[in-house]
């Protein structure tokens, strides 16, 4: 992206000025997180969705299944990539202690929840209950870590800690039990296809437990 | 030669920064390069290139004026395409933006994915289908400013 300010071209996936006079710049992050619209209307009933534009034609937005379309077009690639996943496989991109892994979204959506540490961070990786909406967290509260486990058959998703027995909903909220009230803290995860993550993270490891 | 210099110099960045396939750093600052000098560059080329074939028109015959009409064209198609943003054109950035409650909305479906930004307990959700036509909404959300991008 480009501003109209300085001229400057900045990168869209790390807010980093690449070229121009602003080179060496970054943008802060804002935390956001990928979901489906109907995971956000039942947590954020009073939001604002954004709007189509009336002048562009409707035919101009892409279709539903867009994503899954986008696989199956080649990638020039520009480094080796890893021969266990194909370039256009959807993944779940984490950062934590500057060390980068990628979740394939296939494995989060049946093996949610994933317990894991990545750079010294213990992580909590979640698929809510359409298991297209995945979020990161770092399961610790003050100072204490804590497992997590999914409660049996839970609608909305229920998770359970199995150090105090606390229910926790999807946002990292404990809902009931000695912690209600607590939050784990969100971090931000990166929906992406395989080649485009490898190339921004070249040390980036695969998570492949169970596989 | 000239003709070759101007475009060139308007080519090459489209040819270098391909929407959906990985790009290098050096290929962007290449590119940024050419995108910054290619208006003034192509001018300069269209001014000379149209000297000399006003110099050489009266000497040549039917079939020199046709090839310097012919060459001459596509530098005028690079002069103008060095003043564009092609990527505008692909990619246009919402212009006209508005937002409406959930409730009301049905221009997408339920199962599909938002981009969710929520700051001191305003909440705004950008659809991808949206976005990955536009790929930019400037916004403020909770009083940040903030650009969206997909």
């Amino acid at each position: 992206m480009r501003d109209e300010e300085t001229g400057t071209w900045w990168q869209q996936v790390s807010g980093e000025a690449i070229v121009g006079p602003l080179k060496g710049q970054r943008l802060r992050s804002v935390l956001h997180d990928e979901i489906t619209f109907k995971m956000w209307k039942q947590e954020q009933p009073r939001g604002r969705v954004l709007k189509p534009d009336p002048t562009v034609d409707a035919k101009n937005y892409v279709p539903a299944d867009w994503d899954t379309r986008m696989e199956k077009v080649p990638v020039r690639i520009a480094q080796d990539l890893d021969p266990k996943l194909s370039p256009r496989t959807l993944v779940v991109g984490v950062v934590a202690g500057n060390v980068a892994k990628a979740y394939p979204s296939e494995v989060v959506a049946k093996q949610s929840p994933i317990v894991d540490e990545l750079g010294g961070v213990p992580l909590l990786i979640v698929a809510g209950n359409d298991r297209k909406s995945v979020r990161g967290f770092e399961r610790v509260i003050d100072g204490r870590v804590l497992e997590f486990f999914k409660k049996k058959d839970s609608s909305p998703l229920v998770l359970v800690d199995s150090q105090t027995g606390s229910e926790w909903d999807f946002t990292g909220k404990a809902i009931s039990g000695p912690l209600t009230g607590k939050q784990i803290k969100q971090i931000f995860v990166l929906n992406d296809y395989w080649f485009d993550w490898k190339n921004y993270h070249p040390k980036t490891s695969v998570y492949d437990a169970g596989l | 030669m000239i003709v070759v210099i101007g475009l060139t110099i308007v080519i090459t960045p489209i040819w270098l920064i391909q929407p959906f396939q990985p790009q290098t750093p050096r290929a962007l600052e290449v590119s940024y390069v050419m995108r910054r000098m290619s208006p003034i560059v192509t001018i300069i080329a269209s001014i000379a290139v149209l000297l000399v074939v006003v110099w050489l028109w009266r000497k040549s015959r039917w079939f020199g004026k046709a090839f310097a009409v012919l060459v001459t064209l596509p530098l005028f198609a690079a002069t103008w395409m060095a003043r564009q943003n092609h990527f505008e054109w692909m990619f246009r950035p919402d212009v006209n933006i508005s937002y409406a409650p959930p409730d009301t909305v049905n221009y997408i479906n339920d199962d599909d994915m938002v981009l969710s930004v929520t700051r001191s307990g305003e909440a705004v959700a950008y659809p991808v289908r949206l976005m990955a036509y536009h790929h930019l909404v400037q916004d403020v959300v909770g009083g940040t400013p903030i650009v969206a991008t997909y």
